[in-house]
């Protein structure tokens, strides 16, 4: 009887180390380690290859999980980065950034059969990582010029994916982006401790050698015209994401000492970039820090928090643990670092002192019959209490902020200011305007970053079919091609 | 006869027939009125081998051909005033009652030949011998005598009269009704749809005084249909045939291919019209081509070996120049393949042959003044023991003829010597033949690999994407075998897919059930063979050295190095014709291919030996014509226009890859095939090191593969019961689903194909789309999706969104959520052919609650076979229990029950009886309200299977009788169902045992299926299930699990149609499964015709199975199926409870189905196929699909019965004997006392014990009785099954001889077979008992004084048995017992034999070159050491004499001790000799 046959039982689960908590806490270093040599194959062997890759189907990029995980335990580095790109233009960052618990890993057979789902994350990001420190890059050889242009407006995750598919089809890609680094949120918005401002380099030298065109520090319609755009090139894809707070509509949130969860990430990362000291207004040290919501962004705040040495933080969500929309990881990881959880309160006001912030007041919520088969968050009445808070930052979610000159070039958008893309008559991605195409959270609103990845991904592709002969266009709609 | 054109799915050229035959002669020629009585009697005693029609007295037909009949015939037509000449023939002819102008055309042809008609006379059919449905058919029926010729003497006279006959009826072929049943001076047939015994009756003829004979050859008839047809009725006009030839519809089309070529100095054959008929039966087809043979000139003696010869190929015993005399022939000619048993009678000889897999049984004796009997059966004549000097049977491919001019009997080896001596064949075959050596390296001729673009480009060009090239062609190249899989097929048929699919996958394989059985490729190799010869096709009349000039390739697919070989031939390198795939797009594809055609004829007839059609080179502006569709049309036009047989299709293609793919060039007429993209594709693997397979360079991988694709080959040949690629080639052995009739008509005439489907635009638009990708450089080859799910690839009916819906719903037992789930699967994108139809109400809807019941509609439901083996025990107990408290039925699957679940809520009640019969013992089989017989499964229909070592553990070992940790094997073939009456005698077999279980018959849906379940219903079943192609768990190869089997929709609607249109429908209930999710699929089966459904998978799936589709490889992480301790114990979590939510859920959607469609039972739906109506599909395919065939009712009449009206199907046979002994033993068993019984048998009585098994096992189990027997003492020949499912306590001591299998389920007690003691001959030189003995045998002991027939012991795993000689296959995939043969072996013993042992006596010195060496060792007894061995054979010889009283037996032990050398130990590899040693001292 083969062991390999029964490795997922005989072989536990096992992530590379992540960092000590007492010495992470000190820097922003990526926590997670990497694997030790042979560790990735090994674990990448406890795949069991099921006939329903229940990973691959959770995957929103779809990537070939068994398949490069088979590749990953023969120890073909290569051929695994080269397949993983197949499908995920930013391996190494879903690697490090995507909450695997709740797609593949949550999905994986193995997971739900109780022995440990593949660490595919891990996997994915180390064995990227590694390939290109050996020098892998993806293969343009045989790619063939078309001639045809495309000007990407936004270097985030969907701007970049769909720059990279748009090379292999031979494309030329011009990316603007008004930061003076790539990346988006990826590099202003994600904490370095998840995602090193390093990788995103390293992508970026990935994709300058691919021949994308990256156009920094340039905003579409302040210095250049949107129109200019579309007079230059052949097509246009909007990756502008979602910078637009929700806003809780908190009695007090213009007290002193209250932020607004982005800003204050990016603030961060911005000082790190240029390797500032701390400013005044990001200054933790011995304070008592407050994060209002439980998603990604919420956590990040935490954990950020922690490392500008608050004295306590303590994140305040208003429903259970189990209903929290973010990563479980990343749960995890700040309850590590010693972020303190409130569940089901409700913020209510910020009460403040000196116009300057002193407290939550939070109410207690519960779970009630709404009379119609399902259940109704609803506040405790009598159950105010304050939460004394010397910093409360704001942690809950985005909107899309599609750029102003949308509406002036007929580009369609929803009642919540989404960009419209791929509806009747149109090509997956392609806006009201048909040279114009969109996706990432500028389309769907805040998102994860792989679904940002597949938008650009796909609209790329619809790019290619619309330079080709529309009859053929709409036949590939149609029909798949085994 | 032009195919009539069906708007249903029935088709008449679908129908089977087998049956019962023999022959009767006098050596010496002397005729007398004793041959013909005893030949009518013996007739009589076959009524049980044939069919009742529908108003239970018309058999399906009988006859007689009478030789030498001149004498009596002269008194006919002296009677009726006709004045004959001396020499004269005469001739039965089959009138249109209405009245025609046939005589007269009749005569007219005769006279052109140079005869005379002396007159005609009128027979009169005697109505009440008949029955009503037979009578009313009755054609009218005229004899004419026709005078000879001035100076013809007998062969030209025999010659004039073939030819006139072959005229009229080519010129008559409009008139259905005329048919000459013979014309000849030599012999006379009389035929009638009359049951055997009324023969007689049914003609005054036939009882004159004058009738008198030396050889009568007679026959009875099983068909699969009913409506009566005399015509059908054997014998023809040479033979009769007992058995099916599987490669009918490949040797009708080269005989008609070769009619261009043959050419007779003794008979002019050009304008005879077709020489073979090119529909209807196969055995007629037969007939014809001996007939045109005999014609020709050729002799019985060889034309019969050359149409049906015997496995010489693998034979290494076999003579030179007899190997020569057949290799010569097969030049000429591909065997007419198939279970063939064949009776003849000539001029000259008399005959009796069988196929070389000997599946069908004949057995003969010899009186002392020269009578033969030969018969299906032994002891069907009435001959006082003392007067037999001899009996015996025939073996595979044995030939038994009567020499009425030499007045001989000619036994196998004397055919032989006369064949062998016509011609130096063996000088001949060496000058000519050029055999291709593989090994000759010549380095020009090494492979020139692809640069990876190009490659790449290509790969996508043709369809191969990723996922192909791991799972297939990777496989294939590392295991020299084809990939193994799990689950079924879950993707939609080609016709529905919305992917640009392989045009393969558009072809069904077709398989062997009930009418023919598949046979084992691998326990069996010795009847297989891919021999493939290139270079034209000769004269078969002119027997000469030129004709022996031929390149023979030891398979059909080539290597580069090969083709470049054939290609450099002199005769080809000027001699081919090459035919370029890659087309202009703007001449479009059918243009193209008609073209091809015209290049190919008008190479062929400039003079070309060789069609070289290649794929190879294609371009930008071009686009690739399928290889398929160009070989097809090649072929099919070659072959009209007559210069087939002058040249070869050498194909090189990218297309081919799996042996599916090759097995479809080569049925439709590709001669030999050059793979070079997987060639290519493999190079690339390996030399990326992907091919994991030790050390090994690039020429290994290559030939690797072909060993997979051709072990894979043997497969689909196999499963079809066919043995050589000669028999396949050109067979058309599919059916296509999803092509438009245009495609069709133009490249695969004659293929089933009925529901349309892709035309020429279509496919077209294919190849476009693959196109745009190959030249798109920056596209990576594609994922595929085909066989696992991939998302944007293939569409899986089981994707995970399904399953996590469905698991989800079964554990909330929440409505709601089962309606997410149902919502998942109704609103899928059309996948299978049922999304396309949409039923509707009958009226207006209704109240849910006035809808029956859950409970009413959870009865419907059965659980699919599932095998413990294949699930874990927790799984298939909670299924098990599920069901029981449904009310619904679950099956036990084939691996046995552990029998503490009897009478309890985890018992199965339907147990199935599979082709390994494992654990089927009586007890068994009492404990079961329904008997499944399985004769396919949908994963891989025709195939056996394997449980490898490593899953038999303790548990299922002891369940199946086997051993801890050594592999099982399942046949292909139930080796007691070799034909339709076998079913019919297993059937009766299960009902004597258990006289209260229903009978089910476990079919799969494919073209035919129809009139297989006619013949099913007529052979006693009382359930059939249909299953889809899609279902199956278990390990199963790829290529079958993709393309065998059709989906249950077509198979289901075929049968409703067929069992209605033939008044059957009503005796039994029919049952689907195959796929069925919802609700909806329920009403959509009612419909069709089903009554009640089978569900395999969603229940496995409420248990906690996610498609994982690694069962084969025992770690299935959710412990569903896999029998590792800690994955069962601690990762199984299905509960009964989630099963049952799941059928409760299905139940109340089918209500809710009900209620909107204005219906309160569901039993008002079934067979309303009228309130289905087709869709418009969703693509351009599915809008061309006509699915009105499955749903039209033309033709079937509205009195006819649409579901089953009866409760059981009733029992025929009323088997007094049984009943008789039965009663008799009541008290003894009763009181468990022992007792003795006396009683006559005779071959009619059949199954004699199996009654008296199932009462004892009642009472005590299967052993509780084994201390005070029931002694039955018989005297005569015994029928069929003797001591069938034997149990402990019952004790047979026949005098006699008995028939086909004995002991055949035998769990206990004893079986002693004598003969008479007055009979002259010596008993090991006698056979005593039939074929297939012992098979599936648990326990107890058998002795039998005399020779046993073929594969005695077969899957035996626990009997004791003594015999004194036996046939090819003894104890093949025996598993346990011991089996001791004192006497000779046929050929391939010990075939798949993983326990037990065996002893063989060897007194000839050539077991060595007999037995099969795969699995066994054979190993000396000597006296030194091996005492255990010694005294334990001792002492069984010692029992056999004692209880049969062998004088052969005394012989032995009289000079023990000098022929102990003489005897072999045979023993499993795996099993050592001290274990076994061990065994018998605790045993002792």
């Amino acid at each position: 009887m083969s062991h390999k046959l029964f490795r997922f039982m005989d072989l536990p689960r096992q992530p590379p180390r992540t960092v000590p908590v007492a010495i992470r806490v000190l820097g922003y270093g990526e926590i997670s380690g990497d694997f030790a040599s042979t560790d990735a194959s090994t674990q990448a062997g406890r795949c069991i290859d099921c006939g329903n890759p229940y990973c691959e189907n959770a995957c929103p990029v779809h990537n070939y999980i068994p398949n490069w995980l088979k590749l990953v335990e023969e120890g073909r580095l290569f051929e695994a980065a080269t397949l993983m790109h197949e499908t995920n233009p930013l391996p190494e960052i879903c690697g490090r950034v995507c909450p695997q618990d709740r797609l593949c890993e949550g999905a994986c057979t193995l997971e739900q059969g109780d022995f440990g789902a593949v660490t595919i994350g891990s996997i994915e990001r180390s064995i990227t990582d590694e390939a290109f420190r050996q020098g892998w890059r993806p293969d343009m050889s045989h790619v063939v010029e078309s001639g045809q242009r495309v000007a990407v407006v936004g270097a985030g995750p969907a701007g970049l994916a769909c720059a990279d598919r748009l090379r292999r089809a031979g494309i030329a890609a011009d990316v603007f982006d008004r930061q003076r680094e790539i990346g988006g949120l990826l590099t202003f918005g994600i904490p370095p401790f998840k995602l090193d401002k390093g990788v995103v380099r390293t992508r970026r030298d990935v994709l300058e050698g691919m021949g994308v065109q990256f156009h920094l520090g340039v905003e579409i319609g302040r210095d250049i015209a949107f129109e200019q755009l579309l007079a230059d090139y052949d097509a246009v894809f909007i990756g502008t994401g979602a910078y637009t707070f929700v806003n809780g509509q908190l009695p007090g949130a213009e007290l002193d000492g209250v932020h607004y969860a982005l800003p204050f990430l990016i603030a961060n990362v911005d000082r790190l970039i240029d390797e500032q000291p701390v400013p005044a207004a990001l200054d933790l040290n011995g304070k008592h820090v407050v994060v209002l919501g439980g998603g990604d962004t919420g956590m990040d705040c935490n954990r950020t928090a922690i490392r500008l040495g608050a004295a306590s933080v303590t994140c305040v969500y208003r429903r259970d643990e189990m209903s929290m929309p973010g990563s479980r990881r990343e749960v995890g990881s700040s309850r590590d670092e010693g972020v303190q959880f409130l569940f089901n309160r409700q913020p209510t006001a910020l009460i403040g002192e000196d116009n300057k912030v002193r407290a939550v007041q939070v109410v207690t919520t519960e779970l009630v019959d709404d009379g119609k088969g399902g259940v109704q968050l609803r506040n405790v009445e009598g159950s105010e209490k304050e939460l004394l808070a010397d910093v409360v930052i704001q942690a809950f979610g985005f909107r899309a902020s599609p750029p102003a000159w949308c509406d002036a070039y007929g580009i369609e958008r929803d009642r919540s200011g989404r960009i419209l893309a791929g509806h009747d008559g149109r090509l997956p991605f392609q806006t009201s305007h048909p040279k114009v195409f969109a996706g990432g959270d500028n389309m769907r609103g805040a998102d994860l970053v792989v679904r940002a990845v597949y938008d650009g991904r796909e609209a790329a592709s619809s790019i290619a079919l619309l330079f080709q002969q529309p009859h053929f266009a709409e036949d590939a709609l149609q029909i798949g091609v085994v | 006869m032009a195919q009539s054109v069906t708007t249903t799915l029935y088709d008449p050229a679908f129908e089977h027939d087998s049956c019962g035959f023999g022959l009767v002669a006098q050596i010496d020629g002397h005729a007398s009125a004793w041959v013909v009585d005893t030949a009518f009697e013996a007739l009589a005693k076959l009524s049980h081998r044939g069919g009742v029609n529908a108003d239970g007295i018309s058999g399906d037909g009988c006859g007689v051909l009478i030789h030498t009949p001149a004498p009596w015939l002269r008194a006919l037509a002296k009677e009726a005033d006709i004045p004959v000449a001396e020499r004269f023939a005469a001739g039965l002819v089959f009138l249109d009652p209405a009245g025609s102008n046939a005589t007269a055309v009749l005569e007219q042809y005769i006279v052109e030949e140079g005869l005379s008609v002396a007159g005609w006379r009128e027979l009169t059919v005697n109505a009440d011998a008949c029955g009503p449905m037979a009578f009313s058919s009755c054609p009218r029926m005229h004899q004419v005598f026709v005078n000879v010729g001035d100076g013809m003497d007998d062969e030209k006279f025999e010659r004039a009269l073939f030819r006139a006959r072959r005229r009229a009826e080519t010129a008559l072929a409009e008139d259905a009704q005329f048919y000459v049943v013979t014309l000849s001076a030599h012999v006379i047939g009389y035929k009638a749809m009359a049951a055997p015994g009324r023969l007689r009756d049914v003609f005054d003829d036939l009882r004159h005084p004058a009738l008198v004979s030396d050889a009568v050859v007679f026959h009875q008839r099983f068909s699969t249909n009913t409506s009566p047809q005399w015509r059908l009725a054997q014998p023809f006009r040479l033979l009769a045939h007992n058995g099916e030839i599987n490669t009918i519809r490949g040797n009708r089309r080269w005989m008609q291919a070769r009619e261009a070529i043959l050419h007779s100095p003794l008979v002019d054959l050009s304008d005879i019209g077709p020489l073979v008929r090119q529909t209807g039966s196969d055995s007629e087809s037969l007939d014809n081509a001996l007939e045109v043979l005999l014609a020709g000139g050729l002799d019985m003696l060889t034309a019969m070996r050359v149409l049906v010869p015997p496995a010489y190929a693998a034979r290494e015993d076999m003579d030179e120049d007899l190997a020569a005399f057949y290799e010569y022939y097969a030049l000429h000619m591909e065997p007419w393949d198939g279970p063939a048993g064949l009776v003849m009678c000539g001029s000259h000889y008399a005959a009796c042959a069988l196929d070389r897999n000997g599946l069908r049984p004949a057995r003969w004796a010899l009186s002392d003044d020269n009578h033969l009997i030969v018969a299906s059966e032994a002891g069907l004549w009435d001959v006082s023991a003392s007067k037999v000097v001899g009996k015996g049977r025939l073996g595979p491919g044995q030939m038994l003829a009567v020499d009425f001019r030499a007045g001989k009997l000619l036994f196998d080896a004397d055919i032989d010597a006369i064949n062998r001596k016509r011609a130096p064949f063996q000088q001949w075959l060496r000058e000519g033949i050029t055999y291709l050596e593989s090994d000759l390296i010549d380095p020009s001729l090494a492979a020139e690999p692809l640069p990876a673009n190009e490659l790449h480009r290509w790969q996508k060009l043709y369809g191969l994407s990723r996922e192909e090239r791991e799972t297939v062609l990777k496989v294939l190249a590392e295991t020299e075998a084809e990939p193994t899989g799990s689950m079924g097929d879950d993707t939609p048929v080609a016709a529905m897919s919305r992917q640009v699919r392989p045009l393969f996958d558009r072809f069904r394989e077709g398989f062997a059930q009930v009418t023919n059985p598949p046979i084992d490729p691998l326990r069996e190799l010795l009847v297989m063979s891919l021999m493939t010869q290139i270079g034209a096709e000769g004269n078969i009349f002119e027997l000469s050295a030129k004709n022996a000039k031929q390149i023979l390739l030891n398979s059909p697919i080539c290597s580069q190095r090969k083709l470049r070989q054939i290609l450099a031939l002199p005769q080809y390198v000027k001699g081919t014709v090459q035919v370029d795939l890659c087309y202009p797009v703007s001449e479009g594809l059918e243009a193209a291919l008609r073209r091809f055609c015209r290049e190919a004829e008008e190479g062929v007839r400039a003079g070309a030996g060789m069609v070289f059609i290649t794929d190879r080179y294609p371009n930008k502006k071009t686009l690739p014509a399928h290889a398929l569709l160009a070989v097809g049309a090649i072929h099919a036009h070659l072959t009209e226009s007559g210069l087939r047989c002058q040249c070869n299709l050498l194909v090189e293609t990218a297309t081919a890859r799996d042996a599916h793919q090759f097995a479809c060039l080569i049925g439709f007429g590709a001669t030999a095939i050059y793979p070079w993209l997987a060639y290519q594709s493999l190079f690339e693997l390996g030399r990326d090191g992907h091919i994991h397979r030790g050390d090994s360079n690039q020429r290994e991988i290559g030939r690797s593969y072909r060993r997979g694709i051709r072990k894979g080959l043997l497969k689909i040949l196999s499963k079809m019961g066919i043995s050589t690629v000669a028999g396949y080639r050109g067979a058309q052995l599919f059916e296509i689903i999803g092509l438009a009739p245009e495609v069709v008509a133009l490249c695969f005439p004659g293929t089933p194909s009925r529901v349309g489907g892709a035309g020429f635009a279509e496919l077209q638009n294919d190849q476009r789309l693959l196109a745009a990708e190959a030249w798109n450089e920056a596209k990576p080859l594609h994922a595929g999706g085909l066989y696992k799910f991939v998302y944007g690839g293939e569409y899986h009916m089981y994707n995970p969104d399904v399953i996590d819906t469905l698991q989800h719903a079964v554990r909330t037992g929440e409505m709601a959520d089962y309606r997410r789930y149902a919502q998942q699967v109704d609103s899928r994108p059309p996948s299978a052919l049922r999304d396309l139809l949409l039923p509707h109400g009958i009226g207006e809807p209704i109240p849910l609650d006035e809808v029956e019941p859950v409970e009413a509609i959870l009865k419907r439901f059965d659980s699919a076979g599932m095998s413990l083996g294949a699930l874990s025990p927790e799984a298939h107990e909670a299924l098990a229990t599920a069901m029981n408290r449904l009310g619904g039925r679950s099956n036990s699957g084939e691996g046995g029950e552990d029998p503490a679940r009897y009478g309890t809520e985890r018992m199965s009640k339907i147990k199935q009886v599979a082709s390994g019969r494992f654990g089927v013992t009586p007890t068994y089989l009492i404990n079961a309200e329904v008997l499944q017989i399985k004769i396919a499964q949908g994963a891989k229909p025709g195939e056996g299977g394997q449980l490898p070592g490593h899953k038999v553990d303790e548990t299922i070992a002891r369940l199946r009788f086997a051993k801890p940790g050594i592999g099982l094997i399942s046949p292909p073939p139930h080796h007691d169902i070799y034909s339709i009456e076998d079913l019919a005698q297993l059937i009766h077999d299960l009902k004597e045992v258990n006289p209260t279980a229903l009978i089910s018959v476990k079919l799969v849906s494919h073209a035919g299926v129809g009139t297989v379940a006619a013949g099913v219903v007529k052979a006693g079943a009382d359930l059939i299930t249909i299953s889809g192609h899609d279902g199956g768990t278990g390990a199963s190869p790829l290529t079958s699990i993709k393309y065998a089997g059709t989906p249950w929709e077509l198979g289901m609607a075929e049968v409703q149609q067929t069992l209605r249109r033939n008044g059957l429908r009503g005796r039994v209930r029919l049952q689907t499964d195959g796929g069925l999710k919802t609700g909806l699929d329920v009403i959509k089966a009612a419909m069709l015709g089903a009554e009640s459904y089978g569900f395999g998978t969603g229940p496995m799936v409420a248990l906690g199975c996610k498609y994982l589709r690694i069962c084969h490889l025992n770690n299935c992480a959710t412990g569903v199926a896999t029998q590792n301790e800690r994955l069962r114990k601690d990762h199984f979590i299905g509960l009964p409870q989630m099963v049952m939510n799941y059928f409760r859920f299905v139940a109340e959607d089918v209500r809710l189905h009900m209620a909107a469609l204005g219906v309160r039972s569901l039993g008002e739906l079934v067979g309303r196929s009228d309130l289905l109506t087709q869709a418009e599909g969703s693509t351009a395919v599915q809008r061309q699909l006509d699915l009105s065939p499955l749903i039209s009712n033309d033709g079937l009449g509205v009195d006819v019965d649409s579901a089953c009206v009866m409760a059981r199907n009733p029992m025929r046979d009323p088997a007094a004997l049984a009943s008789r002994i039965s009663a008799d033993a009541d008290e003894a068993v009763t009181s468990g006392q022992s007792a003795t019984f006396n009683y006559a048998i005779a071959n009619t009585d059949r199954a004699i014990g199996a009654r008296l098994s199932g009462d004892i096992a009642r009472l005590y189990g299967d052993h509780g009785m084994d201390a005070t027997p029931i002694i039955l003492k018989l005297d005569g020949a015994a029928g069929q099954s003797l001591g069938a499912w034997n149990a402990g306590g019952v004790q047979i001591e026949l005098t006699g001889e008995a028939n086909d299998g004995v002991g055949k389920g035998m769990t206990g007690g004893r079986i002693i077979v004598r003969p008479p003691p007055e009979s002259p001959f010596a008993s090991q030189d006698a056979s005593i008992l039939g074929n297939t003995c012992l098979y599936g045998a648990t326990g107890g002991e058998l002795f039998a004084a005399g020779r046993a027939g073929e594969r005695f012991g077969v899957r035996n795993s626990g009997a004791l048995a003594v015999i004194e000689g036996a046939g090819d296959h003894c104890c093949e995939y025996m598993t346990g017992g011991v089996v001791a043969v004192l006497g000779a072996c046929g050929l391939n013993f010990g075939a798949g034999m993983t326990g037990g042992f065996a002893y063989v006596l060897d007194l000839q010195r050539t077991f060595v070159d007999c037995y099969n060496h795969e699995l066994v060792d054979i190993v000396r007894i000597s006296p030194e050491g091996m005492e255990n061995y010694m005294q334990h054979l001792r002492g069984l010889i010692a029992q056999h004499a004692e209880h049969t009283g062998s004088a052969w037996a005394k012989h032995l032990l009289g000079d023990f001790r000098g022929l102990l050398q003489r005897f072999w130990l045979v023993k499993p590899k795996a099993a050592s000799l001290a274990a076994l040693a061990d065994e018998l001292r605790r045993a002792a």
